[in-house]
């Protein structure tokens, strides 16, 4: 069985790393990094858009950044991947790639995520952090942008990458609609083998585990960086709020 | 400087200030004293619009804080009455120099190095020159809040207000940072300090304004205050306070 997975490993090492590239489009777990630091990065300003929206008092910013954050967290993603794939070519006419409908949902998905992890980084500051911003004559952003914001994303580092390691296992539901990344490539090994499929799947597992370990181990190092820093420093959030954030797989 | 005419505010049904008429001189320093609950720091809150009243008038600087403004001019409002919190709230992530030297720098667009020049100077007169670039953690409850009285001075406002600067300190810290409001009084800066420090007042305040429930119940000099107060129910808080 060892002997099985080891040879699997041999011959399909470079299709699980990079897919049928340069022969065809890139795939494997390059695909999947690749996928998931595009979606993470380009949700990060649609979380902080949503987050100052849900902290507004306009109804007009307050009401439908409210409705899309509980509809993304009500609807499973797999669901939201469907309904970008289909719709969108309903919409524009055309299909589109189902990378790119991937990473629209993810951007999506993950930017309403994002969005309460700041909204409850900022939230956790206080409200004097902000009066005193007010009172020496900040405005409203740039209050935001120089006082509150600042500590409040650094506070959230730890929460931010473990979203991120989320965000790689939700990648594996690309594979529904074809996208070319690392589960995609395992299930083409496994229909050339055939005979194998726990093994196939087994490795897969690995590799998710390998990537998604080591990313959480460095959320947590990061996370005792800051609270030591801040214990040197004096922060506005306590240790146990940043806990509370991070306990999230 | 500041005045307040019948000014009212209300939470919900609770009637928190009540037909507030008040006058801080230019020059003077006004003592807010009274029980907790009695409407001291709504009033001074009222001042920068840190609280909106329900009715009545603000003017502070011979300008009415209640006129309708945009936001710009509230916030360049803002940026002409230093406030000072009883929390301090100075940013945790900045240190000592550049809490001092944001405001200055993105408000009201002055040289980085100017800004940190002032910002020096200022430090150098709260006696924290030693601790430019300590960060807020490291500092002792009385030294954050002289930083936050040099940061509310680098806007240079024209009057200080203070809710209640020594209230969250401990007992050995209030003296330094007293000091420094001692010292700022005696070069002559506009005032207003709701504080529960009688020495401060009776060594410092032109005015003490005592007040419960909502309303200034006495208006005097510390003096009179001290020695004789009217009102029976400043009289019983005196007393209370003695024992």
């Amino acid at each position: 069985m060892l002997g099985d997975i080891v040879t699997i490993v041999r011959d399909n090492w470079l299709l699980l790393l990079v897919g049928q590239f340069p022969a065809g489009p890139l795939g494997g777990l390059v695909a999947t990094l690749i996928l998931s630091v595009l979606s993470i990065v380009l949700a990060f300003p649609v979380g902080m858009l949503i987050a100052l929206a849900r902290l507004s008092k306009s109804p007009f910013l307050l009401w439908p950044s409210t409705v899309l954050v509980y509809v993304a967290r009500g609807v499973p993603l797999l669901m939201l991947i469907f309904w970008v794939y289909f719709a969108v070519p309903l919409l524009l006419g055309n299909r589109i790639p189902g990378f790119l409908a991937m990473l629209i949902t993810l951007v999506i998905y993950e930017g309403c995520f994002l969005s309460e992890i700041i909204r409850g980084g900022i939230v956790a500051l206080g409200r004097g952090q902000m009066e005193a911003a007010r009172s020496l004559g900040h405005s409203y952003m740039g209050a935001m942008a120089w006082v509150i914001l600042p500590q409040a994303l650094y506070n959230m580092i730890p929460s931010i990458l473990s979203q991120f390691v989320s965000t790689i296992k939700e990648t594996t539901l690309g594979y529904v609609i074809n996208v070319p990344e690392l589960t995609f490539a395992a299930n083409q090994i496994n229909n050339q083998l055939l005979t194998q499929p726990f093994q196939v799947f087994f490795i897969l597992a690995i590799i998710y585990f390998i990537v998604c370990w080591s990313l959480t181990r460095v959320a947590v190092l990061i996370e005792r960086r800051i609270s030591n820093k801040r214990s040197g420093r004096g922060g506005t959030v306590s240790e146990a709020t940043v806990r509370a954030l991070t306990a999230e797989p | 400087m500041i005045t307040f005419e019948k000014v009212n505010k209300k939470y919900g049904d609770y009637q928190a200030l009540t037909d507030i008429n008040a006058e801080v001189k230019r020059g003077e320093v006004v003592v807010v004293c009274g029980p907790s609950g009695s409407g001291k720091s709504t009033l001074i809150r009222t001042v920068n619009r840190l609280e909106e009243i329900n009715s009545g008038a603000i003017h502070f600087d011979g300008r009415n804080i209640q006129a309708p403004m945009g936001r710009r001019e509230l916030n360049r409002l803002r940026s002409h009455i230093g406030f000072v919190f009883q929390s301090f709230n100075l940013f945790p992530h900045l240190s000592t120099l550049e809490n001092i030297t944001l405001s200055p720098i993105k408000i009201n667009g002055v040289k980085r190095e100017a800004a940190r020049e002032k910002a020096m100077a200022l430090l150098e007169r709260v006696g924290l020159a030693h601790k430019a670039d300590a960060y807020p953690g490291q500092l002792s409850g009385g030294q954050q809040q002289r930083v936050a009285i040099a940061r509310a001075l680098a806007m240079e406002p024209p009057a200080m207000l203070f809710d209640e600067p020594t209230s969250a300190l401990d007992p050995e810290m209030v003296g330094e940072v007293l000091a420094v409001m001692k010292s700022l009084a005696a070069e002559g800066m506009t005032m207003m300090c709701v504080t529960h420090e009688m020495g401060f007042a009776r060594d410092v305040a032109d005015r003490v304004w005592f007040m419960d429930a909502g309303r200034i119940l006495e208006m005097a000099d510390p003096e009179t205050f001290f020695r004789a107060p009217e009102h029976p129910r400043a009289q019983r808080f005196l007393s209370d306070l003695r024992h």
